[in-house]
């Protein structure tokens, strides 16, 4: 699913604007309504407090261990890799890998693409150049480029972040500057105008607002497609291999020739990330939905 | 040796010398009946380059070795032994020669005569390409075909190694067809003008890139019994990975898979139904040097605590599954047996003794017990194997406080730091290291092409010197095991071990000549026109 698909014509500006005082409360009151976003919900925040509580879960693997490849067990929950090491702990452990360059990358990617998007909006001279830079990276075939900067550079958790940051801003811009544009349009924006000659002023306090809740849609997209990115990369031996990621998981078990023989090996990282990504998706369409009652009850 | 690119590589017998012929280690005797059957063959890469002289690739070289034959072949223990030549030695200290078989001719009907074996040494001397038998050339001057079966080698200098090395390492190339396209180093001999010609058992008919590569049988190849190759056909199949290889295999897609299986996938194949698996004698070592150009890794203590902060034994017992067996850390691997020194023993996996050695040279440990040093370990991510033991290097080192940062490389650009010294610790492996005063001028003289050290120890080039002019074995022994020790205890390289390999095929099939190393295994021309299908 792309960013495109989840967010057209989710909160106009008019919906910004004239909702009630509290279209926060309204919002939750829609979304707390439907099983599927509660449910993703919940998933993300376990994964999240997974992440955290790593330590308090499961040692950290390393070295290894004395039966390898066993399948699970009271012992092995999710089963032993070629190494011998816990899978169970290494799933644990790589939730913290693979948020963190989620959240990192598609921070990075929100800040940037987002500044770009309503500078963009207001200031129409400089647009043009924008949208066509936009274009031009929207049109380059990523993820090969992705490997071929990874594999230049080396490997590690910054590069890994940077290059799918990199990578991932012109969409966010994309998407926020379609809604930034009619935003800039309305009458209320004219009206601070009058009030300040600040665009700084104008932006921050009228533009961005107005376009926040594409911009929490697009946190959650971007960062589900971090994972998504950052396991492809790991599972290509482009991951950090000194920290335990989902991608780095499969990727040695792929190495390891196992991925046929020892099925829980490929199973569970991917599980992990199935789970994260399908969350992520659905928290963020049940949010859209939520958002623009009239779009959710067609 | 072999490394794909640099591959360079040991040298042998050097016992053999002033005159050698051997038996040949031909096929199993019986199963000598051709058939129609075609052999198909999993690899994991695409063919880079279908010269036989700057070949690259694991399947670069498997397919042109069943087309461009080598004159010595090798046995297990690194001696060589008879293949396109009969007989070979040396007329005095600087004349070699090489005796080929009478009688041989290519696929094209043109006969196979010593005038080529000289053209092949000449070319690649003059041409210079990049491949792994330049790297023998560096004492040779000139070969020159005496008659139409025997080839005399000029040498510039003494060199015991030479002829069995090239021997063994160079293939021989149609003057007739390599010739005309001009330098060796350039030609891509890609079939494009009028195909292939072959004087092994098979030769190269269609490709399909990133497909299959299909070759026919030749009707002259007189080193089996029948003087042809058993199936008709041998198809390479290209599997990108090595799971799908092994699905391949098990589902009877393919009837042998080329490349080594993983340690660990080895006993679950051992297991299953109408599949075998052959153990390959390694040949070659694991290891890793320390970059001594770097100012804490110049110091013998620092080198020393790193050695003895490596879990050997849980290298081999884990990762290797048992599959490989310790050096003593020295160059003169067991299989070398008439080299192989048993009082020099491997550095003991000790964390604390590292840490009095770190202290002893000056380091102190932050209140964490961690030393200020820390290291950066270059490994290639298409070596699985040594992906997975780098960790447990990583784990080891931690233990005696020393930080190691691991980074897997893509395999080209993994080379390119190697050769530029871009690392400190290097983590690698050779596929044959056969004759030890070849191997060790290559890795610890100044200037050597594998010398990852950057060592330079006048003691030690003076041994190595010594045992490239020493022809006779005996008076050569001793010299290489004064220089392993004092390689060992100064930790100019880190040996870890020889991985022996294992290799699996379909139970239809049989008559497999095992040779050492993946490069050679059952893929060998020999064992590769020897194999037969039941039924």
């Amino acid at each position: 699913m792309t960013m495109s698909e989840v967010v057209p014509e989710t909160t106009t500006a008019e919906s910004t604007v004239d909702e009630t005082p509290r279209p926060a409360r309204t919002t939750w009151r829609t979304f707390r309504r439907e099983p599927l976003g509660i449910s993703a919900l919940v998933v993300l925040v376990l994964l999240v407090v997974m992440a955290i509580a790593a330590p308090l879960l499961a040692h950290y693997p390393t070295g290894y261990g004395d039966v390898v490849l066993a399948p699970p067990s009271g012992a092995h929950w999710f089963g032993t890799d070629s190494l011998g090491l816990d899978v169970y702990a290494e799933v644990v452990w790589g939730a913290q890998q693979s948020l963190l360059v989620a959240a990192a990358s598609s921070l990075i990617a929100i800040v940037f693409g987002t500044l770009l998007a309503v500078v963009g909006a207001y200031f129409r001279r400089i647009d043009a150049v924008i949208s066509v830079v936009v274009d031009l990276f929207l049109s380059l075939p990523i993820l090969p480029l992705m490997i071929m900067v990874a594999a230049l550079v080396g490997p590690s958790t910054m590069t890994i972040i940077l290059v799918i940051a990199a990578f991932s801003w012109p969409e966010v811009t994309r998407v926020v500057r379609s809604q930034a544009l009619s935003v800039v349009r309305l009458p209320y924006v004219d009206a601070a105008r009058l009030m300040t000659s600040s665009p700084v002023w104008i932006i921050t306090r009228h533009v961005i607002p107005a376009v926040s809740p594409l911009i929490l849609v697009s946190v959650v997209i971007t960062s589900s497609r971090a994972v998504l990115t950052a396991a492809s990369l790991a599972f290509l031996g482009l991951g950090d291999p000194n920290a335990w990621s989902w991608g780095r998981i499969l990727y040695e078990a792929q190495q390891a020739g196992a991925m046929s023989t020892a099925w829980w090996l490929p199973l569970f990282p991917s599980l992990a990330i199935f789970l994260l990504v399908l969350a992520s998706t659905l928290l963020s369409t049940t949010y859209n939905d939520a958002r623009n009652r009239k779009r959710s009850r067609v | 040796m072999f490394r794909p690119r640099t591959a360079l590589a040991g040298a042998a017998a050097v016992a053999v010398l002033f005159t050698a012929a051997c038996a040949p280690s031909g096929p199993p005797a019986g199963e000598s009946a051709v058939s129609d059957a075609t052999l198909t063959i999993a690899t994991t890469t695409d063919v880079v380059n279908y010269n036989p002289l700057i070949g690259n690739s694991r399947s670069d070289y498997w397919i042109t070795n069943l087309m461009y034959p080598h004159l010595l072949s090798i046995q297990p223990d690194g001696s060589k032994g008879p293949e396109l030549a009969e007989k070979w030695g040396y007329v005095n200290d600087t004349t070699g020669f090489y005796e080929i078989k009478p009688g041989l001719t290519w696929s094209d009907g043109q006969p196979l005569t010593a005038k080529d074996v000289a053209y092949t040494l000449n070319a690649v001397k003059k041409d210079k390409p990049a491949g792994t038998l330049y790297g023998q050339l560096a004492n040779f001057d000139s070969a020159t075909a005496v008659s139409d079966t025997r080839v005399e080698v000029k040498l510039s200098h003494p060199d015991a190694s030479l002829i069995p090395e090239v021997g063994f390492w160079g293939n021989v190339v149609p003057q007739h067809v390599f010739e005309p396209a001009g330098s060796v180093a350039k030609f891509a001999n890609d079939g494009s003008k009028g195909g292939w010609v072959s004087a092994g058992p098979y030769v190269l008919t269609s490709v399909q890139r990133g497909q299959s590569y299909t070759m026919k049988r030749v009707d002259n190849y007189p080193l089996v019994p029948g003087g042809k190759g058993k199936a008709a056909e041998v198809v390479y199949r290209v599997y990108p990975d090595v799971n799908t290889e092994i699905l391949a295999l098990k589902n009877g897609d393919v009837d042998v898979i080329a490349n080594s299986l993983p340690p660990a996938q080895v006993k679950q194949l051992q297991s299953t139904p109408d599949i075998k698996v052959a153990e390959v004698p390694g040949l070659g070592y694991s290891h890793m040097t320390y970059n001594m150009t770097k100012p804490d890794l110049a110091k013998k203590d620092v080198r020393l605590a790193l050695a003895h902060a490596v879990d050997y034994d849980a290298i081999r017992r884990v990762v290797l599954q048992g599959q490989a067996v310790s050096t003593g850390s020295s160059q003169l691997m067991p299989v070398l047996s008439a080299y192989y020194d048993k009082s020099v023993t491997e550095y003991e996996y000790n964390p604390d003794l590292s840490r009095q050695l770190l202290t002893q040279a000056g380091y102190k440990p932050d209140g964490n017990g961690n030393f200020p040093l820390s290291f950066r370990l270059i490994y290639s991510l298409q070596d699985p194997v040594t992906t997975q033991w780098a960790t447990i290097v990583k784990d080891g080192a931690a233990k005696a406080g020393v930080t190691i940062q691991l980074q897997g490389i893509e395999r080209n650009t993994y080379l390119a730091m190697t050769d530029k010294g871009d690392f400190d610790i290097y983590a690698g492996n050779f596929a044959i290291m056969d004759d030890p005063a070849t191997n060790m001028s290559l890795a610890y003289l100044p200037g050597g092409a594998i010398n990852y050290s950057y060592v330079d120890d006048p003691a030690l080039n003076a041994l190595i010197d010594k045992a490239r002019v020493t022809f006779q074995q005996p008076d050569q022994i001793p010299i290489m095991r004064d220089a392993a020790k004092l390689v060992r205890d100064n930790v100019y390289d880190n040996i870890m071990y020889t991985q022996n390999l294992y290799v699996a095929y379909r139970s239809a099939w049989s008559g497999f000549a095992v040779k050492p190393s993946e490069l050679l295994s059952i893929v060998n021309p020999v064992s590769v026109a020897s194999a037969t299908k039941a039924g």
